[in-house]
């Protein structure tokens, strides 16, 4: 399929542009009233791209540009394989119930060692297996001290948000970033989790503020989480101490491989073959199966949607009239990249929002600069900045509302199955005003690091 | 042998609006043919008679096992006491919230192998028996299912043999 683009940068809106702009729109659409499954949505748009001939299939299996990012998938699928084998150990349960008693079985204390536990966890795993992991333990400590669970269940799902947004593995926005722009571990870690560090700091101290004063326990009902043996919830310490070791090595190899020039995917799946080879597992059906397929697949469709709306020039379009809007000033097309992705992922889904993003970073990229190309162009000192305010306006965007991250949707049902439902009204009274916190401070360090002290 | 001629004819029901309370009391009480001895599971029937559920011991149980325990490995954190004040908060929601919505049932005239087979794949103890109109007729138990091939296996061989 040839490229609709013509040499002149202008974009050719002929059938093929309004077919793959009209499968995109309606894809899009549908996933935002959430009527059908987004996967199976994400599935038809993408062989529709292929069926109208928008690309071929060879392009969406196999292009980097217009198919399926495959170094996002085997990140995913790794990382959910080490999961999988790590969770019978009981190491998050063991977590979680020493959390609880090491704030003494004081209910703010639990708030805030939750909240930090679950973004520091956060930033390592996927935000809502952290939080499927910690919310359980939760809710018994909150039924252990007769505490209400929904504010505990905000805080976490928030700072699940947060800290995902401090490293590369943390949340699959970054996870697509890094794959799109071709950026580190390290350079997450350098650009990102200082500024994390600060917006969790500020936001412990706004629960403080917003819960502190409200949550009393019983002198006795703290006995009961006293009581609890955290020991008793490690079930298997062999394979947890296996486990815990290619844990390490992993990590380790996600901050070395931009030194040793491997991709993460590279890094994740050798970690995945590693714990199942030393697992002991006979079988691994059972674990492979109990990856998150539904999700896997609702990347792949996107990617191939994308694929389509690149190749027929409808993402260059759009980034033309981004740059007609801001009129090429940098600061002022960050902090637009940074706000509009914020809001935007508070109300749809970020996955798709990135994806669409990404390639429109690039498509940018390309404008204002035609004479570079590939890293050169990906990591040039303006528009690295862009990639920062994507990340942190896609991932803490998603704090605004109950659907605006997997993680809130997840709180929000177990809340509802424990016959405490958490309105839309009622998450979005804590969690825009925490959202625009964040993003306050996320301005300010942009501005300041990128366009001040330019470092 | 059919469903019909098995089936204890339907005496004790519970309806959707009733509480758990209600409920649990109504199965205490509850009578199976003459005998007054408990029952551990009722159909649940709507106000036209239609059966809208059942709500067994089961469900009970459930009712009061919190839905965070089933997705993580928390038995050994629970404390002394912790059924019994779930059970008190549980007591005033109502049956329809807790029962079994998806129930399989059998005709009247379904042959007592259909009733065995629905029994073992599904795991029930139990079977609601419908009428022709779509009412519940009766309730088909395993025990009695149970009694009907004692008393085949006696008449065919064992009784033969002793005598």
């Amino acid at each position: 399929m040839t490229q609709e683009v013509a040499a002149s940068g202008q974009v050719v809106m002929g059938a093929p542009f309004w077919i793959a702009t009209a499968i995109f729109l309606l894809t899009y659409g549908l996933i935002v009233t959430d009527k059908i499954h987004k996967t199976i949505l994400a599935l038809v748009g993408a062989s529709l791209m292929i069926l109208l001939r928008i690309v071929t299939q060879e392009e969406a299996f196999t292009s980097m540009d217009l198919g399926v990012d495959w170094n996002v998938v085997f990140l995913l699928v790794s990382m959910m394989i080490i999961i999988n084998i790590m969770k019978p150990t009981g190491v998050f349960e063991y977590i979680a119930i020493k959390s609880a008693k090491a704030a003494k079985g004081k209910p703010f204390t639990i708030m805030a060692i939750f909240s930090v536990v679950t973004a520091v966890v956060s930033a390592f795993l996927d935000n809502v297996t952290t939080v499927l992991l910690i919310a359980p333990v939760t809710l018994l400590i909150c039924q252990a001290l007769e505490l209400d669970v929904v504010p505990f269940l905000i805080t976490e799902a928030l700072a699940s948000n947060i800290g995902g947004t401090a490293t590369l593995i943390g949340d699959p926005p970054n996870i697509m970033i890094a794959s799109k722009a071709q950026l580190d571990f390290m350079a997450f870690v350098y650009n990102l989790t200082p500024v994390i560090i600060v917006v969790l700091i500020a936001y412990v101290i706004s629960i403080k503020f917003i819960f502190g004063k409200r949550l009393k326990v019983k002198e006795e009902l703290r006995q009961r989480v006293m009581a609890m043996n955290e020991n008793e919830a490690i079930k298997d310490p062999v394979l947890l101490k296996k486990s815990l070791v290619v844990l390490a090595i992993t990590i380790g190899g996600f901050i070395m491989h931009g030194m040793l020039h491997f991709e993460p995917a590279t890094i994740a799946l050798a970690g995945a073959a590693l714990l199942l080879l030393v697992s002991g597992t006979k079988d691994p059906q059972h674990i492979l199966a109990e990856a998150e397929w539904s999700t896997l697949f609702f990347f792949m469709g996107l990617f191939m949607i994308i694929g389509g709306v690149v190749n027929v020039g409808l993402i260059k379009w759009m980034s033309i009239k981004v740059l007609e809007l801001t009129q090429g000033n940098l600061i002022g097309t960050s902090m637009t990249v940074l706000w509009f992705s914020a809001f935007a992922s508070a109300f749809i889904d970020n996955i798709p929002y990135v994806a669409t993003m990404n390639p429109l970073i690039i498509d940018m990229a390309k404008q204002l600069y035609p004479n570079f190309s590939g890293v050169q162009l990906l990591h040039h000192p303006d528009i690295m900045p862009f990639w920062w305010a994507l990340s942190l306006g896609a991932c803490l965007g998603g704090n605004g509302t109950a659907i605006g991250a997997s993680a809130n949707v997840v709180v929000c049902g177990m809340a509802e199955k424990m016959g405490k439902p958490i309105s839309f009204k009622k998450f979005m009274l804590y969690g825009m005003p925490l959202m625009v916190e964040s993003v306050i401070i996320c301005m300010g360090y942009v501005w300041l690091r990128y366009y001040v002290l330019k470092i | 042998m059919k469903a019909k001629d098995l089936m204890i004819p339907i005496q004790d029901s519970l309806s959707p609006e009733n509480t758990l309370r209600e409920a649990v009391n109504h199965l205490r009480i509850a009578k199976k043919g003459e005998e007054k001895v408990g029952l551990k599971g009722m159909p649940v029937l709507g106000k036209d008679g239609k059966l809208e559920g059942m709500l067994s011991m089961t469900d009970i149980l459930k009712a009061v096992h919190p839905s965070y325990m089933s997705l993580m490995n928390l038995s050994n954190f629970t404390w002394d006491g912790m059924v019994e004040s779930i059970a008190k908060d549980v007591a005033n929601k109502r049956v329809e919230e807790v029962m079994s919505r998806d129930v399989i049932t059998v005709k009247e005239d379904d042959p007592l192998m259909e009733c065995v087979d629905l029994m073992i794949k599904n795991n029930i103890k139990r079977l609601p028996v419908v009428d022709r109109a779509g009412k519940v007729a009766g309730m088909l138990y395993e025990k009695d299912v149970f009694f009907e091939i004692v008393k085949a296996m006696l008449d065919d061989d064992y009784y033969v043999i002793n005598s």
